[in-house]
């Protein structure tokens, strides 16, 4: 799979890694060696041991460079290279305008996505690495985005030199195009981001300059007064003109439809209170404002801030979908006559074009198999962990991974046609529908505002009759004591409250209004492989049947699995010995291993493929089939005098999955398990963990369907899922939840990305919306309590516009720091227990 | 008290100097990545030199 190798055992390299020989891990990724560890090489004077051949490489081209200082600086293990794309690399060459931009006439700009960045040293190692390069007139790692940008100078040094640079270092780098989208999204932020600070420096400010205002107890002198006035409204100039410019838009651009948005009262509200403020600084005294207008906005756009730095970190995810679906293929159009190929773009691909898929790309579009066999990974469009067998007939699915080797492919569909574009757009469809709480609240206030704006004019009305000279003085005060920040601010600062503190502990929330949903869920659906499980496979159980014992048909299984790339080859890695070693080994696909060991010949695999060798009866085999357990997989090794070992494989659920659960069940809602695969093996991860209600062999439709049902009968239903098969439940569920490990598409659709690679947070998730939903009416009440004596109150004169403003303020605040209270508290044995779940797992 | 007078307009124009400074560092995307300079500063070329 893509992307996980350099999460791996993330938080436990608090200090430097003391990566050591003697350890018995690999010095450059700190994966165990084998046990008979065969690549050795002196690195820094000192005998050091790997793991397989591309870490030493990259050690020693690490080492040759001069960067070895890399080892000493890094905190985190140094992900396992990638296998080498030269091939790909070089198409990149032949359009450079696809892939870089011109910054000059000798120097070019080009952005790369970078996997497997697990710490500052890595990101010294590439910039030194390529930043030597000649050609290169300068390489910049964004840490925090993933990204590396390089200039160079195309006439001295090619992409595809640069690509190889990164590779050699050990990483894997693709270039990509930054979307319009994404440019305009991250001005959009960075505005905010400044919008929000000039308003908190001047909020700061003026805050100071109103103090004398409320302390002092026999006033402030007039001329001192005029003088802080009149710094308050230079100071608040910016936060009206700049800061608070978004409000004036979106209000402006209500009113035009007429629509009354949350902006509008906001932007009524503010412009009332500055143009009262300023009148009276002007005229020379009378009540000012500006302390309230400044908190008001500085306060709602941090809240706005923080809303749309979470969103942008989810949706950077969408980019990474892109990546999984080549930009080229590789066409050949005289096939069957000639195997030659041309590189086109996949896009322009058509029905019925013949392409050629080399061992490690991506597929690029649907298609069926005319010449060659290999496994094919599709965990990206079904969800499917294991690699697939495929032959001359089989289908393969736009981007799947090819494993193996080389595929002849006829394109059936590609581009918008392909099933990977049918289940986004399924997705899209299903997101489109789904129940708006946002909207709710916004038409909620607008009424508020009607409301207000129509007792405002009724009250301007009576008091010009019954004494005009309070009238100004009485509508402002109106205006600015139900001035509905306590309203508008009780639910953003409950939301960014919350959002605030579930991003610490490593959730992000792509959707605001995703809380409320939470706070309603009564059925929580987990998907199994990759969500309740880790997606490794693992030997549960070994059973011997012939005279061999138990280490010995390990190794034996061992020697052949290492000619296989399956997952549940990667079960028998640690068994390795280095000393039994298979001879002539041929991976047949979809089968097994077949190989002579020790002069004799041994298989590995299916029952039927090991059977056919040991010329065991389909008795014998069923007989040693009762030996696995239904909930896992069974491998069976034989030679020619007969079988010799069944090995019961499963996947591992998850340290924490237990916990969860029952923490899940505690807080009264249902668990549930929906699955693609066996039902046995569903039932039997459902008895483990204490899941009831239990479906297997369930395709995502099958899924979306049972979800639906589901809320046809009343239930708030949150799905945990990690594959694109989950991608149409995902969108179904009221509210979607995914974790680190999951493919991006899933992590696009959901409204919750937890970013730790745990279950643990989900509970916690589900509690922390209970929390903000009762502040929120907490919020709320106080709001509308406040609102309810205060409107009529100032109605009828009883309010001066000071007294208006402190009432506002304090209002505001206490809804403030009520909302606060979801940021604190809690840091306690929840948040130590997900940490330590964490590092173990 | 008459310091007040040159006081306050004197910090009215620092806070706009700072307000636009901060603006600055804003637009050229100085806060567009919080991790890699923290890291970076640890693994200088002259702390790593062997």
């Amino acid at each position: 799979m893509f992307g996980v190798s350099g999460k791996r055992a993330a938080g436990t390299f608090a200090a430097p890694v003391a990566a050591d020989a003697r350890t018995g891990v690999c010095f450059h990724c700190a994966t165990p060696n084998p046990p008979a560890a065969r690549w050795h090489a002196t690195i820094r004077g000192e005998d050091r041991v790997f793991c397989c051949a591309g870490c030493l490489a990259v050690a020693q081209a690490i080492d040759a460079a001069g960067l070895d200082a890399f080892y000493t600086a890094r905190t985190a293990p140094a992900p396992r290279p990638a296998p080498n794309d030269a091939d790909l690399w070089t198409r990149y060459d032949a359009a450079p305008a696809d892939w870089s931009r011109a910054r000059s006439d000798h120097a070019r700009e080009v952005s790369l996505l970078v996997e497997g960045l697990t710490c500052g040293a890595c990101v010294w190692l590439i910039e030194r690495g390529v930043g030597r390069r000649r050609g290169v007139l300068e390489a910049r790692v964004n840490f925090a985005m993933r990204r590396a940008t390089v200039v160079f100078d195309p006439d001295r040094i090619r992409l595809s030199e640069i690509l190889g640079e990164v590779a050699a270092l050990g990483y894997r780098a693709y270039p990509y195009d930054p979307r319009q989208r994404e440019i305009s999204a991250r001005r959009e932020a960075k505005a905010l981001l400044a919008r929000t600070a000039v308003a908190w420096l001047a909020m700061m400010q003026v805050m100071m300059l109103a103090l004398p205002g409320y302390v002092s107890d026999d006033g402030v002198a007039p001329s001192h007064q005029r003088l802080l006035d009149w710094a308050s409204l230079v100071l608040t100039l910016p936060v009206i003109g700049y800061c608070a410019w978004p409000f004036f838009r979106g209000a402006w651009r209500d009113l035009r439809i007429l629509h009354l948005g949350m902006d509008v009262p906001v932007a009524i509200g503010l412009a009332a209170a500055f143009v009262a403020s300023a009148l009276a600084t002007l005229r020379g005294g009378g009540a000012v404002y500006y302390d309230s207008v400044t908190m008001f906005v500085a306060l709602i756009l941090a809240a706005r801030y923080l809303e749309t730095t979470a969103r942008q970190r989810a949706g950077a995810a969408i980019e990474r979908v892109a990546r999984h679906l080549p930009a080229t293929a590789e066409r050949c159009p005289r096939w069957p006559i000639a195997r030659e190929t041309d590189v086109v773009a996949a896009a322009a691909l058509e029905p019925g074009d013949v392409i050629l898929i080399r061992p490690g790309a991506s597929v690029p579009a649907d298609g069926a198999i005319v010449d060659g066999d290999s496994y094919v990974e599709e965990a990206f469009v079904t969800g499917e962990s294991r690699p697939i067998a495929r032959r001359v007939g089989d289908r393969v699915l736009a981007g799947s991974l090819n494993r193996d080797r080389a595929l002849v492919v006829q394109v059936e569909a590609a581009g918008e046609a392909t099933r990977l574009a049918a289940i986004v757009r399924l997705t899209e469809r299903a997101a489109s529908a789904r129940p708006r709480v946002a909207h709710i609240a916004d038409r909620a206030a607008g009424w508020f505002v009607g409301a207000l704006l129509l007792l405002a004019l009724i009250t301007a009305l009576v008091w010009s009759q019954a004494d005009p000279a309070r009238m100004l003085a009485i509508t402002f005060a109106l205006l600015v004591v139900s001035c509905p920040c306590a309203l508008s601010l009780a639910t953003p600062a409950a939301i960014a409250a919350a959002t605030g503190a579930l991003a610490r502990r490593q959730v992000v929330l792509a959707r605001p209004d995703a809380l409320e949903a939470l706070s309603h869920v009564t059925h929580v659906v987990f998907d199994k492989t990759g969500t309740l499980t880790h997606g490794r496979t693992a030997i549960e159980n070994v059973t011997t049947l012939g005279e061999f014992d138990r280490a010995h048909v390990l190794a034996i299984a061992a020697a052949l699995e290492a000619f296989s790339e399956h997952p549940l080859a990667h079960a028998f890695r640690p068994f390795d010995t280095g000393t039994v070693i298979g001879e002539g080994c041929t991976v047949v696909a979809g089968h097994g291993v077949a190989g002579s060991i020790e002069g004799q010949l041994w298989r590995i695999g299916r029952a039927e493929f090991v059977g056919a060798l040991a010329g065991a009866s389909e008795a014998q085999l069923n007989l040693a089939l009762r030996k696995v357990s239904p909930r896992a997989t069974p491998v069976f090794l034989g030679n020619e005098a007969g079988l010799a070992a069944v090995f019961a494989c499963t996947d591992t659920p998850r340290a924490n999955a237990r916990r969860t659960i029952d923490r899940l069940v505690a807080q009264g809602v249902e668990p549930l398990l929906f699955s693609g695969d066996r039902e046995a093996v569903a039932t039997a991860l459902g008895a483990t963990l204490g899941i009831a209600s239990v479906r297997g062999d369930m395709t995502p439709e099958d899924k979306r369907a049972a979800i639906a049902a589901m809320q046809a009968r009343g239930a708030v239903v949150a799905m945990v899922g990690d594959g694109v098969n989950d991608a149409p439940a995902l969108a179904q569920a009221q509210v979607s939840l995914s974790l680190a490990s999951a493919t991006p598409l899933a992590q696009w659709t959901a409204d919750v990305v937890v970013l730790a690679d745990t279950l643990s947070p989900i509970a916690l998730i589900l509690d922390k919306a209970r929390r903000t939903r009762r502040v929120m009416y907490e919020n709320l009440g106080w709001a509308t309590l406040y609102n309810l004596i205060a409107i009529p109150a100032a109605a009828l004169g009883f309010v001066t516009p000071l007294a208006a403003a402190i009432g506002m303020s304090a209002s505001s605040l206490v809804v403030v720091l009520n909302a606060l209270r979801l940021a604190r508290g809690e840091r306690d044995r929840e948040m130590r227990r997900g940490h330590h779940a964490i590092v173990k797992g | 008290m008459d310091a007040l007078f040159l006081l306050i307009p004197l910090s009215v124009v620092l806070i706009l100097a700072i307000g636009v400074v901060f603006w600055w560092s804003v637009a050229s995307g100085q806060y567009e990545d919080l991790e890699g300079p923290a890291e970076r500063i640890l693994t200088d070329d002259e702390h790593l030199a062997p």
